[in-house]
């Protein structure tokens, strides 16, 4: 510990901390844009500035470590009014089209000039000029972008991907992929991870909700919603809920009040995810046992964002996937072919929504193995946040609507299948229709070991041994099976390095490509708040 | 080379090399400098060796090429030793000539050897040219001197000397101890002790095993070519160098930073490179010991950035070039996270000498705080511009007068730039400053690298701090957001106020801008990056404010704030141009009033004017500028040869108000004009029994014929103004009761208090004021002179008494002046013409003593002076010569130095003048001409002043502020004479000095009409855009 003064307060501060930490413990809150949690320390917008005395010039707090008898000032006039400045500075580059943005108030640099006290800007000039670039999934404006760099920094620090970095110097400075070209033409994952973390209305979501507005309007279509389980731990927070309550039967209400024909889970879909996948994994495992060539370990394909990655960084390594259709692209497939007969209707009436807590999603739609005779599986994809967004727009409370259900045939499904949305879940699910299949019994939490590996807090293992396993999988009989999760692309790369090297020990590997799995997906919504990751995955398995 | 092992194959490669050398009779070093190579010294060089050859001197004469001499402005350039002669600007036709005169027949040629412009005189030998004499080469020991390209040559000068001796004999730490006492400070701008910074890496643990060593040539001010200069005209220095200490810390992989801009410096060192690892001297067991080292070149893609340390290693790195947080610091985390060293070229190249020679040595030169020496690249508008090594705690002064050979064109020196674009401007207030980095820093500015660009008066101080912010601006890596965003909008406001759009406030909004981003950005650049706006902000506030109140560029830079450079310079505003082209198209009348519009004065202004705008002049830079004045004297005599037509302008209907001017010199007159041309009724209430002020008695005759100035003085009259002669305000007419009667008042009273010297016998008989004099003679009211008359002073007044001495029959007359010739007031012209006349002028001459005999003058006890330190205004002091004194007797003193208004009538001492309108803090009093604190004594500074008053007057007495000039001109096209070939002016027609030096006609008198047409066609329409 270091003894330092901040504001005339004497503080023990952690040792390797910085200012702005060591103020935040002892009830100081130093004003900060581009410091993004614990995964983005940059330094560049400066607003964190402090006086420290003894050093030449203001030290930004985000990154200026303590140090033994420092004496810190965080809200002096000197600080105040550079802090002033340097927002006029940053507003004298921004559109100032706030009353007509989808970030306003929800913007982070529009709370920072209500939290600073800034009422005039004496700056103007030049601003960056607007490029739109709009690829399936993702939208970038760079005259939103404040060059905080945090997508940057989880794009190519956390992720591992590297899709965007800071081109060009000084004021013509813009975040995008190298020599200016469109973000679908680069290796990005389309995960969406930097929409979360951007503070404006520089990075988001492709939107979706005309055609879906569009399509609730037309009365020839019949159009089905159905919702992924992750967006119903966090669809709350953007009604000012806790994070972490639950709000499935709210969800399902509301969306048949927005006008939705049918309104279905994804659940169901997953189980069938978790039955294809479990029988070829096991399919698989029989081969390779019985002296046979099999592709092990088998890797899921339930992320979008990551079969992009592992198309784009291990080309070789495609034949680990499963191969199984992700679950919202699987009931889609059912809606249009089984359910428009069933219905009396033809695909082309049917109009296929999906609720997802992923951005990816928006892209792997519009893959041609996700069409049939020229009708998408699914028509539009809607974010976590889009959906509050269209509730809000239709007037729709969400807090004080009455609990409601999905509607048969396709929402009902097992429970298995509903931690599908966090880490480990898909695993979970396949290994428990494995074990259930192939013993005839369910299994029990205390043979399942699950455990963080060494190296990355992205990677856990665990391994199930079979024992008396029905006659049908005698084969299998006393087999360990060793699987893996990765969530995040970073988790991912380092399992699939392995994989190519043929020294996995892995017979399977789940792989979601954001980090937390579903429910921390590109498309849900953005928090600050502390703990939240466990508190939504709490709202999953309260199920 | 084979490989050497230790000291004594050094020795004997130095003894084979000396003994080479021996066969040679001569040896020309042709500088390879990128000054000389970008002036063709390629050319020089290929003639010289085909012409030696051509002569069979080639068994004889031993041609090579060196790194830069420093003398780059004077390039191409070459040395002939053992002679020492230092030839300059070489073309392939001089160096032939120079082989056939000097190299085989003996014979120097004076002609093609350095000029120097204070002296007027060539100087043959390298020791005896002052830019030499005055240096101390350190850093720089072998440029210039010995062949690049050659290592043997290197090892001859002791080259590697200092590298054996350490890995064979000391160990680490002693290396560290000696470039710890040496002193030695961070040549790359920061000043952090070299020695200090080798202990840190010294001490420091590398987690990984390796510690790296870095040479940070990444040299990107605009402006500075030193370490360019030692890199390529002497790699080995800085080999050996990084060696030194890369064996002090402990590393065994150096990298050399070097910009892509510098293609010759990437080669010479390259090559340096090679031949050091085939001598042995990169690699493994250097000099036998168990050392390793070895060095890789880096090459930058040019950001400016990278020249700050932590990007640079970024950029090692692969990594784009943005800085880094610090601490941790290089030496804790620096290249690949391991401990690192990084040192500018020019620390590294002192390192071997201070090694070899030891630390005491180099503490003998420098200051206390600053030891040894500091190279710097001089440029800007200076003569000598170059690279210059000198000690530390040269004076500035020294720097660019003595070494730098002062400024371009004998203009006046206005700032210097040191530290390169985020450095500081310096102003000639503070060319006694020592350079050294405690003093440079206590006034705001950097010792930076070294850059050092000179700005003359021609400078536009705001436009200069603009053109750097832009480049800053350029520059920003773009990481943080003050520098990324508050350059850009610095230099916006900037481009702003140099466009004439610059508003109230700006300069606040400026200032607090450049405080914010000097306190929070992130690395050097950024938090430097306001210094050339807060520094010009320091020293040149007022040019600031009169571009933005005034919209005026006093420097006639700003594009956009004028019609034309002549224009902008004058301080009338006359339209040069266009009276210029009536001319030339044969409408002289027309021409006279265009210039009448401005300046109701023409044809004295015509005679008597300084002239700035001839200064400005463009074609100044052709051949020689237009003579503007001497033109415009053509065009007031031609209108006004018939006093009956004099072209008037009609007045407007009378206001009903009234306005009273006292004073009717150029200024109250002026300002009357104006006012009585916009219908008020005007009254000029003048003291002496004539119109015209120090115009009618203050210039003699023989320069300002008095029915010349009654022409126009008439032509005033004629517009409705009225001058009341004889009355003097206090004494006929009260102050207060002038401004009773009055609706405003304009003071124009002038300075007529004449200095007084301070010395001893000043109240003796015969001792009088210069303006005394004149004003005695002028009014025809004693026509006396001594015999033997003595004036002190230097400029018109001075030579103007001492002529008119001369006329009115004094036996001999003297002029005494304190400083040097080229530092007179008065013009070179009237001075040469004085001379003519048989006026001795005895210049760096004062006086002690007025001598007496009986009450009266008898003689002058005079001391020569000589050249000391730099005045606040920039010029040179001079100081007595002890035990030069000396005695001239004379019967009369005429004491010429300045003068000072008379405060006691109208108490304009608490009248505080505003500098933009002249307004005083009086109730409808205005005050101008030569009693504003913020002019120049000269009559079109007097003229200017009038008539901007009467427009603040109209203004005040509830008009337009709108005067009336009269009617509009169409300017003809102007005929398009572009004449490739240059054309000096003609010549105005001057009396022989037979025929003038007993009268009072006119000296000069003026253009022949075709004369007059033709010089007008010399004219290029600057103002055509």
């Amino acid at each position: 510990m270091v003894q330092i003064t901040i504001n005339g307060k004497q503080i023990a501060a952690r040792e390797g901390a910085t200012i702005m930490e060591a103020a935040k413990q002892a009830g100081i809150r130093i004003p900060s844009l581009c410091q993004y949690k614990d995964i983005h320390k940059y330094g560049s917008c400066r607003i964190c500035v402090v006086e420290v005395e003894d050093m030449d010039h203001q030290q930004a707090s985000c990154i200026t470590a303590v140090r033994e008898g420092m004496v810190i000032r965080t809200h002096s006039p000197k600080i105040r009014s550079a802090r002033k400045i340097l927002y006029e500075l940053l507003l004298s580059n921004h559109p100032r089209d706030c009353l007509n943005c989808h970030r306003s108030q929800n913007c982070e640099l529009q709370s920072l000039g209500y939290e600073l006290g800034v009422t005039e800007s004496r700056l103007a000039g030049e601003q960056t000029k607007s490029r739109l670039d709009i690829s399936p999934a993702i939208t970038r404006d760079t005259s939103k972008c404040v060059l905080c760099r945090r997508c940057v920094t989880v794009c190519k620090q956390v992720q591992q991907v590297g899709a965007i970095g800071a081109q060009n110097r000084g004021f013509d400075t813009v975040v995008g992929p190298a020599m200016g070209l469109p973000l679908a033409s680069t290796d990005c994952t389309m995960c969406g991870q930097c929409t979360v973390v951007c503070p404006t209305g520089a990075l988001q979501e492709t939107e979706s909700l005309t055609s879906v507005w569009k399509a609730l309007a037309d009365s020839d279509k019949r159009v089905i919603v159905q919702v992924a389980p992750a967006v119903r731990a966090a669809l709350g927070e953007e009604f000012d809920m806790p994070c972490g309550t639950p709000v499935t039967g709210k969800t399902a209400t509301a969306l048949h009040e927005l006008g939705f024909d049918d309104v279905f889970d994804t659940l169901f879909a997953a189980d069938l995810t978790s039955i294809k996948a479990g029988t070829k994994l096991l399919n698989r495992l029989n081969v390779a046992l019985t002296g046979g060539e099999a592709v092990l370990p088998m890797i899921t394909c339930c992320s979008s964002g990551w079969i992009k990655h592992i198309e784009r960084q291990f080309p070789d390594q495609r034949d680990h996937l499963s191969i199984c259709k992700s679950p919202h692209t699987m009931l889609g497939a059912r809606m249009k072919s089984f359910y428009a007969e069933k219905a009396g209707k033809d695909a082309k009436d049917m109009f296929v929504v999906s609720v997802m807590p992923c951005i990816a999603k928006k892209d792997e739609i519009q893959r041609p193995e996700m069409q049939v005779d020229g009708h998408p599986d699914v028509d539009a994809v809607l974010t976590t946040r889009e959906l509050a967004r269209m509730m809000k727009s239709a007037g729709i409370d969400l807090v004080n609507l009455p609990e409601g259900d999905f509607d048969a045939p396709l929402g009902l499904s097992t429970g298995a299948a509903d931690i599908f949305g966090v880490t480990d879940g898909i695993m979970e699910a396949v290994l428990r229709t494995v074990y259930e299949l192939v013993t005839g019994r369910k299994l029990s939490f205390e043979n399942l070991q699950i455990a963080p590996a060494v190296g990355s807090d992205q990677i856990k293992t665990a391994s199930v041994t079979m024992e008396n396993t029905l006659p049908a999988y005698q084969y299998l009989e006393g087999v360990t099976v060793n699987v893996a999760v990765a969530s995040g692309m970073e988790g991912a790369s380092i399992l699939m390095k392995e994989v190519a090297a043929g020294t996995s020990p892995y017979h399977f590997i789940e792989v979601m490509g954001c980090p937390g799995g579903c429910i921390n997906g590109g498309g849900q919504p953005r928090t600050r708040e502390e703990g939240y990751l466990e508190k939504r995955s709490q709202a999953l398995y309260s199920y | 080379m084979e490989r050497l092992k230790n000291i004594a194959d050094l020795i004997k490669v130095k003894e084979q090399y000396h003994m080479q050398q021996k066969r040679w009779k001569r040896q020309v070093l042709v500088c390879g400098g990128a000054g000389c190579i970008s002036s063709h010294c390629e050319a020089v060089q290929k003639a010289l060796r085909a012409s030696v050859k051509d002569h069979f001197l080639e068994e004889e004469v031993n041609v090579l090429v060196t790194g830069c001499m420093g003398t780059c402005a004077a390039g191409p350039v070459l040395l002939v030793e053992p002679d020492g002669i230092f030839y300059t600007e070489m073309t392939p036709e001089k160096v032939e000539d120079i082989v056939l005169r000097h190299l085989a027949g003996e014979e120097v040629c004076e002609k093609y050897t350095f000029y120097d412009h204070e002296l007027h005189a060539h100087i043959p030998k390298l020791e005896n040219i002052s830019f030499f004499e005055n240096q101390v080469r350190i850093a720089l020991r072998n440029c210039g001197r010995m062949d690049y390209a050659s290592m043997e040559a290197y090892i001859a000068r002791d080259g590697y000397r200092a590298a054996a001796n350490a890995l064979n004999y000391l160990k680490s730490a002693d290396v560290v101890e000696i470039m710890k006492r040496s002193g030695l400070r961070g040549r790359g701008g920061a000043g952090f002790p070299t020695g200090l910074k080798w202990e840190a890496g010294m001490k420091a643990v590398s987690a990984a095993g390796r510690k790296f060593i870095v040479c940070n040539a990444d040299e990107g001010d605009p402006g500075a070519f030193m370490d360019r200069g030692i890199l390529e005209g002497d790699p080995h220095s800085i080999i050996e160098g990084m060696l030194l200490g890369g064996f002090a810390i402990g590393a065994a992989k150096g990298y050399v930073y070097v910009r892509a801009e510098y293609p010759i410096a990437v080669a010479r060192l390259g090559e340096a490179i090679r031949q050091a690892r085939a001598a042995g001297i990169l690699g493994t067991n250097i000099f036998g010991s168990n050392i390793t080292f070895d060095l890789e070149i880096r090459i930058g893609a040019g950001a400016f950035v990278c020249g700050e340390e932590t990007s640079l290693l970024a950029s090692i790195e692969g990594q784009r070039g943005e800085p880094r947080q610090k601490p941790p610091f290089p030496h804790e985390k620096g290249l690949f996270s391991c401990p690192t060293i990084i040192n500018n070229v020019e620390t590294l190249a002192n390192v071997a000498p201070i090694v070899l020679n030891g630390p005491e040595w180099y503490r003998s030169f420098g200051t206390r705080e600053s030891t040894g020496t500091k190279v710097f690249a001089l440029a800007g508008d200076i003569v000598n511009a170059g690279i210059i090594e000198v000690p530390m705690g040269t004076s500035l002064g020294d720097i660019i007068y003595k070494i730098g050979g002062g400024i371009v064109g004998g203009k006046a020196f206005k700032a210097i730039q040191s530290g390169g674009p985020t450095g500081g401007c310096l102003t000639k207030a503070y060319l006694n400053t020592p350079v050294d980095y405690e003093s440079l820093a206590q006034l705001g500015a950097i010792m930076g690298s070294g850059g050092l660009v000179v700005m003359d008066e021609d400078t536009c101080m705001v436009d200069t701090a603009r053109y750097f912010v832009d480049f800053i601006r350029d520059e920003s890596c773009g990481q943080c957001l003050p520098c990324r965003n508050g350059t850009k909008r610095m230099q916006e406001i900037l481009e702003r106020i140099t466009e004439g759009k610059g508003q109230e406030g700006d300069l606040e909004l400026l200032e607090e801008l450049a405080e914010t981003i000097k306190q929070t950005a992130m690395c050097g650049l950024g938090q430097t990056a306001p210094n050339p706006v807060l520094s010009t902000l320091k020293y040149f506030r007022q040019e600031y404010e009169n571009h933005i109140i005034d919209k005026h560029c006093d420097a006639g830079v700003c594009a956009d704030l004028q019609t034309s450079p002549c224009c902008n310079a004058c301080p009338a505003n006359v339209f040069v141009p266009g009276y210029i082209t009536l001319l030339s198209a044969g409408r002289f009348e027309d021409a006279y009033q265009v210039i009448r519009q401005e300046n109701p004065f023409p044809s004295v202004c015509g005679r008597i004017c300084t002239h700035p705008c001839e200064t400005h002049c463009r074609r100044g830079q052709v051949d020689e500028a237009v003579a503007i004045c001497s033109l415009k004297r053509f065009i007031g005599d031609y209108s006004l040869r018939d006093e009956y037509q004099v072209p008037l302008v009609t007045p407007q209907a009378p206001t009903g108000k009234r306005v009273s001017v006292i004073g009717a010199g150029p200024s109250g007159l002026s300002c009357a004009y104006y006012l009585a041309n916009l219908g008020h009724q005007v009254d000029v209430y003048e003291t002496e029994p004539v119109a015209g002020g120090v115009l009618y008695w203050g210039i003699p005759e023989y320069r300002l014929p008095k029915a010349v100035l009654a022409k126009e003085i008439m032509a005033i009259e004629k517009s409705g103004v009225t001058i009341h002669l004889n009355t003097r305000v206090g004494q006929d007419i009260s102050f207060d009761a002038v401004k009773e009667q009055s609706d405003a008042v304009y003071v124009a009273v002038g300075t007529q208090l004449a200095r007084l010297l301070d010395v001893p016998g000043e109240d003796l008989i015969g001792v009088e004021s210069g303006l005394a004099f004149l004003k005695r003679v002028g009014l025809k009211r004693d026509l006396s002179v001594p015999g033997r008359l003595v004036v002190i002073g230097g400029g018109s007044t001075a030579i103007d008494v001492a002529r008119t001495a001369v006329r009115l029959g004094a036996r001999s007359v003297t002029v005494v002046y304190r400083r040097t010739e080229n530092e007179m007031p008065a013009g070179a012209k009237e001075v040469q013409e004085a001379r003519e006349e048989g006026i001795e002028i005895l210049t760096l001459t004062s006086p002690t003593e007025f001598i007496g005999e009986n009450n009266h003058v008898a003689g002058i006890k005079l001391i020569r002076r000589q050249q000391t330190d730099y005045g606040k205004d920039g010029r040179r002091r001079t100081a007595h010569i002890p035990g030069s004194g000396f005695v001239i007797p004379c019967d009369g003193i005429v004491t010429a130095i300045n003068q000072d208004v008379d405060h006691q009538v109208y108490t304009i001492a608490q009248m505080e003048i505003n500098k933009f309108t002249g307004q005083t803090s009086q109730e409808g009093v205005f005050a101008g001409g030569d009693i504003n604190p913020w002019n120049s004594n000269v009559a079109i500074q007097a003229i200017a002043d009038g008539k901007r008053s009467a427009i603040n007057i109209d203004r005040y007495l509830g008009g337009s502020g709108q005067l009336n000039k009269g009617g509009c001109f169409t300017i003809p096209e102007a005929p398009d004479n572009e004449v490739d070939e240059p054309h000096m002016r003609f010549k105005t027609r001057i009396l022989p000095v037979e025929e003038r030096y007993d009268n009072f006609k006119e000296v000069d008198s003026g253009f022949h009409k075709l004369d007059a047409i033709g010089e007008a066609l010399r004219c290029l329409h600057c103002d055509k855009r």
